[in-house]
């Protein structure tokens, strides 16, 4: 009897001091907080149009979170700002999921029009194929709607503040870095430099690039992985250490070379300087002087595919995730042209031609 | 249990594109889970359990009375789920009022076990019922932690908390108790004595401390406190001690019988469900490794070690209890031996098929997350294996049909023993 009740306090005294480590501690220690203001926001979409939160309690009753996960890794590409511990305090039951058998729904909010998502969620296979997910064809209008705006809310307040960064050795945080800096003669910014990089890209790069930098030079047609195309806003982006190295160290598993072996330093911040100049698609133009001495916080492309993941993205079928909105200062959400999932939008959405479209909605009236 | 069965079974075939799959992959997983790995366990607990003591069951109005609740649920379960009434929490689906009825089962099964070992008329206990008893201390305190039924958490800790819910109800219920059967279960099918009974207090005791804080292995990538994947990781690796412990106990008692195997049909799932066990735990601890997990998380190949564990091991070893038992307490043979061999290579040819599948499935897709490949061109990819993934549920619903039917026929002149035979002819026999 004695080593009986013995074990039976050994088993006891296990299993709370396992609850206490592993439940209670983590519940005392662990208390992130919102203090970022990264969590969605369900109230952005009016409520008139749709109820977000509500489309939440669809998204859970429908298990969507069995097969789409909502939270990124580092090593996650194209799937938008990592999360952190205080995006998730009001989150409950916590729809983290387990399993990817589609996309991360992390950043979703923003990334395809409404009506596209709605048109995905009757017929996937219309507007995807390929697609394996099951069609939710038999909700409501209304907890279609709901769902919609939930899913436009996702990472509404997750705005990215920064790119990808050219490797340490070309910041000025590192000695290498430094001593690339110091030898650099070349103002990157002058019109000059760029006049000077204008004849090493024509001689070197337009074969591919196209002269505009569209990608879409001659040998572009025979490479598999297509040059990339330098007027989408992304590019807009790039820091000069950015391209630099780019250029310097080419692209793994493409046919862009170590233009190191080739040219000078000197020669390749040329050359940066006139990256730099390269068109801009759907270039934002003014109606007023007034506009022009405004200085506007330069808002990242929202919640887009390749903003992690820029290069080559013009094939495949991701290419249509476009960073429509980069020039637009306005949250997605308050996009004049695309009001979140328009109630009074018929079924006959589901036609699917508006994938392309999709994601690059107008540009805020101009 | 053929209740448990008809219902949880079928849903193996989640497959491509079925209409409303997220219900059917909840009632899958509840039905797995609750209906028929659990009903099935109590019901062998409630067998071997006063076998082992040498007395009769507590009280059998009690044990009756949580069989009827237990069915009561499963069918709540049906209805709610598949209807998507839902809380949203992967492995704690089910409804407020389903989860306290379960609670309440769980600790009545719990009480009725502690008084039958309390009145018992042999002294030492044998190890399996140390395993029970320490299912049924930590199953009813997981479930009722785990279900948060009225508790809202804020997102991260209630991940942490499913967790520690969504793996132990793995670790301290179906493994305990499933190992606690092997532990019954290979002395018995081969006359044998077992190995060591050191060795298995020694796995015992490891399972008890290890496995508990693993279930923040699931969320490594996940921003919860670096501490706590820690822990979570290195108790997942200590895991392998109480594993190899208790299957060398178990190799070495079927030392110079591993031909029995091959007549004794029980055995041969027995047997089948300790390699199974093999091949889960090595993989587990693997998978739970920082950089492992960084490339095989969110895939199908974790979909494929959770069935591993669950069907490879567990629905084996369970599958061999009923074998074994269903005799014993009947009185009579079987219905069919020919159908037991059916159902054995069914159920285990067409789990190869689909671990096999599911694995190559994860692997591929393990590699389209790596190399940031977007889902809509690997998943075209994968298609095939979600092809032979379904053949391969049918042909392992086909076997537990087959089973089912089997064991029907076998208790046929036995109506009152039609809706859970087990845990019902247990009480008869007790």
């Amino acid at each position: 009897m004695h080593s009986y009740r013995l074990g039976a306090i050994g088993i006891v005294t296990t299993f709370f001091i396992i609850i206490f480590s592993t439940v209670l501690l983590p519940m005392v220690l662990f208390n992130p907080s919102d203090k970022e203001h990264r969590s969605n926001d369900y109230t952005k979409i009016p409520s008139n149009v749709a109820d977000a939160a509500r489309g939440r309690k669809i998204y859970v009753r429908e298990g969507c979170f069995y097969c789409h996960t909502q939270f990124t890794r580092l090593q996650d590409r194209g799937y938008g700002p990592l999360v952190k511990a205080g995006d998730f305090i009001w989150e409950t039951p916590h729809q983290l999921g387990t399993a990817r058998t589609g996309p991360d729904l992390t950043n979703e909010g923003g990334r395809m029009a409404s009506e596209w998502q709605k048109a995905h969620l009757i017929s996937p296979r219309a507007v995807k194929p390929g697609s394996i997910m099951p069609s939710f064809s038999y909700l409501s209008e209304r907890d279609m709607n709901d769902l919609v705006a939930y899913l436009q809310c996702l990472g509404n307040r997750r705005e990215v503040h920064s790119f990808v960064e050219a490797p340490d050795e070309y910041q000025k945080t590192t000695p290498a870095g430094m001593a690339l800096h110091n030898r650099k003669t070349v103002d990157t910014a002058a019109s000059a430099s760029a006049n000077a990089g204008r004849g090493i890209y024509t001689q070197n790069c337009a074969v591919c690039h196209g002269l505009e930098g569209y990608g879409n030079g001659p040998n572009a047609t025979s490479l598999e992985k297509k040059p990339p195309n330098f007027s989408r806003p992304y590019y807009k982006q790039y820091s000069d250490e950015f391209w630099f190295y780019r250029v310097s160290e080419g692209v793994a598993g493409t046919r862009m070379p170590r233009w190191t072996e080739v040219l000078t330093e000197e020669q390749r911040w040329y050359l940066v300087a006139y990256l730099k100049t390269l068109p801009q698609d759907q270039e934002i133009t003014i109606n007023s002087l007034k506009q022009i001495d405004k200085i506007e916080d330069v808002r990242l492309p929202k919640l887009s595919n390749q903003q992690f993941e820029p290069h080559h993205g013009g094939h495949g079928g991701h290419g249509e995730e476009s960073e429509g909105d980069n020039m637009s200062p306005s949250e997605h959400g308050s996009h004049g042209s695309t009001p979140a999932p328009a109630p009074s939008a018929s079924p006959s959405t589901t036609t699917g031609t508006s994938t392309e479209s999709g994601a690059a909605p107008k540009e805020g009236g101009h | 249990m053929i209740g448990g069965l008809e219902f949880s079974m079928p849903d193996l075939v989640k497959n491509v594109p079925q209409l409303a799959f997220p219900h059917m992959r909840m009632f899958h997983v509840n039905a797995v889970a609750v209906g028929w790995l659990s009903m099935g366990y109590v019901g062998a607990i409630f067998y071997m359990v006063p076998n082992l003591c040498k007395t009769k069951l507590w009280s059998e109005r009690l044990g009756n009375m949580t069989m009827w609740a237990w069915n009561l649920v499963l069918v709540g379960a049906f209805c709610t789920l598949v209807n998507g009434n839902t809380e949203g929490r992967e492995y704690a689906e089910l409804g407020a009022i389903l989860d306290v009825m379960v609670a309440v089962a769980l600790v009545l099964v719990a009480l009725n076990i502690y008084m039958t070992i309390l009145n018992r008329k042999v002294k030492k206990l044998y190890v399996t019922l140390w395993y029970f008893l320490g299912s049924l201390f930590w199953f009813p305190l997981v479930w009722i932690i785990g279900q948060r039924t009225f508790v809202a958490l804020p997102g991260l800790n209630d991940a942490i908390v499913g967790w520690f819910y969504g793996h132990n109800i793995l670790g301290m219920w179906f493994t305990t108790v499933g190992v606690g059967m092997m532990y019954y279960l290979l002395p018995r099918l081969t006359q044998a004595p077992l190995y060591s009974h050191g060795l298995s207090m020694l796995g015992f005791w490891g399972i008890a401390l290890f496995y508990a804080p693993t279930g923040t292995h699931h969320i490594t990538q996940s921003p919860v406190p670096e501490w706590l994947k820690a822990i979570a990781i290195i108790s997942s690796i200590f895991l392998l001690v109480p594993v190899l412990t208790v299957l060398t106990n178990f190799f070495m008692t079927m030392k110079g019988r591993w031909g029995q195997a091959v007549t004794d049909l029980p055995l041969r799932f027995a047997v089948t469900s300790c390699m199974f066990y093999l091949v889960t735990c090595i993989q587990g601890p693997f998978q739970a490794t920082r950089w492992v997990n960084w490339y095989l998380h969110f895939t199908q190949w974790v979909v494929g070690h959770a069935h591993l564990a669950l069907l490879g091991t567990f629905s084996f070893i369970l599958t061999s209890a009923v074998y074994y038992t269903l005799p014993k307490l009947t009185g009579k043979e079987f219905y069919s031996q020919g159908l037991i061999r059916a159902h054995y290579w069914l159920k285990f040819l067409g789990f190869l098929l689909m671990m096999t599948s599911l694995t190559i499935a994860g692997l591929i897709q393990s590699a389209g997350w790596a190399m940031g490949i977007p889902v809509d061109q690997w998943g075209l990819q994968i298609r095939p294996y979600w092809f032979f993934r379904g053949i391969s549920g049918i042909m392992i619903v086909l076997g537990q049909l087959l089973f089912a039917y089997n064991v029907w026929k076998t208790l046929y002149s036995k109506p009152a023993a039609s809706v859970a035979p087990a845990a019902k002819a247990a009480e008869v026999k007790a």
